[in-house]
């Protein structure tokens, strides 16, 4: 990114943007032009199963940034899974990084150590067409948005084209029932499904709770504390459950964690999985020639509809972090299209902008299969919906208790009991027992 | 005149007080304290803080990154209502008593084949340590491409040499494959600690006591029954003891493998403590599961204390 060269007099882009960034520095009581030049930012985040994606950060973006702002950026990556314990330790200590990456419901459960950047979040949207509704789930607490989102890592069906086609089918089932039957097929010619039932990050909730919601059915009501699990509709999700475990996977899909279906997939034991497009990613640079057979779909409607998980990723910025305005000029740079299309793009769209703008940007030129991650987002939810995000939808999704009602159900209880445990746990925690 | 005999009498002043100071600091009671000071402040920092941070979290509602409040014992009583709690207690002492008494047998028994004499004896007792020098993460990978059915040699083996039925049993998929299948790594892991320590303990026993005994007839069962048996016993003890500990807050390995999956079959107290306290934002009540370790811990290691001395 070049600098505009610019007469003495007339302020530079470089200048707007120390101005900028000391007005908000006014705003905070703090002398102006105090925060903005020559200060060091730590931008922690958690390394992306997309390599291209850090990449496009430290090598185009990091350096765009520290020319144009005169202020230093650490971008600071950690191994995947070891980001919560890191934000954790930082929200307590009140030390270490300015900003950081979140994922799915933080922003609330660190709200009170992270500061309010509604002005960048509406700013974003106003001048992207607006967000999508979905996420503000996520991201806005008591009515301040606690987090700028990006990108939803959605989990979707991805499927094997040639082995579908073996199996006699030629497009991806619409319904639950529909996918049944193909699985069935599928799994007689020695290429089951395989969703996961374990106790994984996000795989398992990717596709349990949207099974569950396609059903008619809940955990609790949009009150955040009426209990409705149980209920004819989890029962008729647990039972179809149970079906399309016995007749079209393995059993090992019980005892999975998030990394085992995507190596079950890539090494073509299995023909379809949930999960999010970095499959496709990997097959390309490493497997072309079963890339070539990968499609990606929507998941399939249930008797009440159609849905998937939410799973948004968002940059908040401490309470804790001298530079505050320096790192909300940073956050409202990178929201900037300029910024945030090439480092999606870097990412082959695995990151699924929230910004409507976005849903006909040329990125998603890039493969015209990774769409349906892009068109899910309108029927996306976070586990625990229709509540609100609260510490009890939190503790429900620590404690595995739809993923678990489930798999219990998949390794032999019955469906009654099942549900009563599911429901003897969420009353425990929701405090009704 | 003064000034020399000031001159002359100061050394002798000085010796004197160096003789005084190091009389003082070598008198039983204060050197031993000195000794054991900087280790007890040790414990402390590092030890006692945690736990006593870890009891007054129990004791409180403390969502992370929020001030808690003090609730008592309701996070006690909440786990008590709680169904999976009490999947994680049995869990953990299936878990713990399995792999002990495994680690316990095994170990002995190589020990007692490590005291033989062999060629290459050295480098087979290095080699023993290997599953104990590995970190754990590291070889825990190793055993989920071992246990993984799309994968595992296990099941390689078992449908190409013994004809079993594709794709093989799912060792890490079954509830109770995955619980054996945990015990069984676990016990993997920990057999070095024993057999080292024993291998160690056997080494100390006279040659004499056997040598006696063979002559006066004792058959090596008997040689082993009444004399390795009883003199190894304190080492058994202290081994079992540290076993016991370190299997009961086992947590890399489960979580790892299984992060407590399939349906709860493989959590421990330290996997759901964690899950409830990092995943959940639940520090008071995720503290209250890793302190709900501490009583049968306790209960565990007086009654090996008790059964330790009455046969010993």
């Amino acid at each position: 990114m070049s600098v505009i060269k610019t007469s003495p007099n007339v302020p530079s882009r470089r200048d707007l943007f120390r101005l900028a960034a000391a007005a908000g520095v006014g705003g905070l009581g703090l002398p102006r032009g105090a925060a903005a030049a020559g200060v060091t930012l730590t931008f922690m985040h958690e390394s992306s199963f997309i390599k291209a994606y850090d990449t496009y950060m430290q090598k185009t973006l990091v350096p765009a940034y520290e020319k144009e702002s005169g202020n230093k950026l650490r971008y600071e990556l950690l191994s995947v899974g070891s980001l919560q314990t890191r934000v954790t330790t930082a929200a307590e200590t009140g030390q270490g990084p300015d900003i950081t990456l979140n994922f799915f419901n933080w922003p609330y459960l660190y709200n009170e150590k992270y500061i309010d950047v509604s002005d960048i979040a509406e700013e974003a949207g106003r001048l992207n067409g607006g967000w999508t509704d979905s996420v503000k789930e996520a991201v806005v607490v008591d009515g301040k948005w606690k987090a700028v989102p990006f990108g939803n890592v959605g989990q979707l069906m991805v499927w094997r084209t040639d082995m579908f086609k073996a199996a006699g089918i030629n497009a991806f089932p619409d319904t639950w029932e529909e996918l049944y039957a193909a699985g069935v097929k599928l799994k007689v010619k020695g290429t089951p499904l395989g969703f996961e039932l374990g106790h994984g990050f996000g795989d398992n909730h990717g596709w349990l709770y949207p099974l569950l919601w396609s059903y008619g059915a809940a955990e609790v009501l949009p009150d955040g504390k009426t209990i409705v699990l149980d209920s004819s509709e989890t029962a008729a999700a647990v039972d179809y459950c149970r079906r399309l475990f016995k007749d079209t996977m393995n059993e090992e899909v019980l005892g999975w964690t998030d990394p085992n279906n995507n190596k079950s997939f890539l090494s073509e034991q299995i023909s379809c999985t949930n999960n999010a497009a970095s499959i496709l990613w990997f097959a390309k640079n490493d497997f072309p020639d079963m890339a070539k057979m990968i499609a990606h779909a929507q998941n399939p409607a249930g008797p009440k509809g159609r849905f998937h998980i939410l799973a948004p990723w968002s940059h908040s910025i401490f309470t804790h972090s001298k530079n505050q305005a320096a790192a909300k000029d940073f956050l409202r740079w990178l929201m900037n299209p300029k910024q945030l299309r090439g480092w999606l793009a870097s990412a082959d769209t695995y990151y699924a902008p929230f910004l409507k703008a976005f849903d006909t940007d040329p990125m998603w030129n890039i493969d015209p299969r990774y769409m349906p991650y892009r068109d899910s987002l309108a029927t996306a939810h976070l586990p625990g919906w229709p509540a609100p995000v609260s510490r009890e939808t939190s503790q429900s999704v620590a404690k595995y208790v739809v993923v678990d009602m489930f798999a219990k159900a998949c390794a032999g209880a019955s469906t009654r009991e099942v549900i009563a445990n599911a429901v003897a746990q969420l009353k425990q925690i929701y405090g009704q027992s | 005149m003064a000034s020399t005999s000031a001159s002359l009498s100061s050394p002798a002043a000085a010796v004197a007080g160096r003789r005084r100071y190091r009389e003082f600091f070598e008198r039983e009671g204060i050197f031993s304290w000195l000794m054991v000071t900087p280790p007890l402040l040790f414990l402390a920092a590092l030890v006692g803080y945690p736990f006593c941070y870890g009891i007054y979290l129990s004791l409180q509602e403390r969502p992370v990154a929020q001030a808690g409040t003090f609730v008592g014992l309701d996070n006690f009583v909440t786990l008590a209502g709680d169904p999976v709690f009490w999947r994680v207690a049995a869990n953990t002492m299936i878990y713990t008593v399995v792999a002990t008494v495994l680690k316990a047998v095994g170990g002995l028994g190589l020990a007692l084949v490590m005291n033989q004499v062999f060629p290459l004896k050295n480098l087979v007792r290095a080699a023993l340590l290997l599953p104990f020098i590995v970190p754990t993460v590291l070889s825990t990978i190793a055993w989920m491409w071992i246990l993984d059915p799309s994968f595992s040699v296990v099941n390689w083996t078992m449908i190409n040499v013994f004809g079993a039925d594709k794709p093989g049993p799912a060792w890490l998929g079954n509830p109770t494959l995955a619980m054996i299948s945990v015990i069984i790594i676990n016990t993997w892991r920990g057999l070095p600690f024993y057999a080292i320590t024993l291998l160690a303990g056997l080494q100390t026993i006279p040659a004499e006591l056997h040598e006696a005994a063979t002559i006066d007839g004792a058959s090596t069962w008997n040689r082993f029954r009444y004399i390795t048996l009883p003199l190894l016993k304190p080492v058994i003890f202290i081994v079992t003891m540290f076993s016991v500990i370190f299997t009961f807050s086992d947590f890399q390995l489960i979580y790892v493998l299984t992060r407590g999956g399939p349906a709860n079959a493989t959590h421990l107290f330290a996997t759901y403590a964690f899950d409830i306290a990092m995943l959940g934002g639940q520090f008071g009540l995720g503290a209250a599961v890793a302190l709900a370790i501490l009583p049968p811990l306790a209960l565990i290691l007086v009654a090996l204390a008790i059964y330790m001395r009455r046969v010993g």
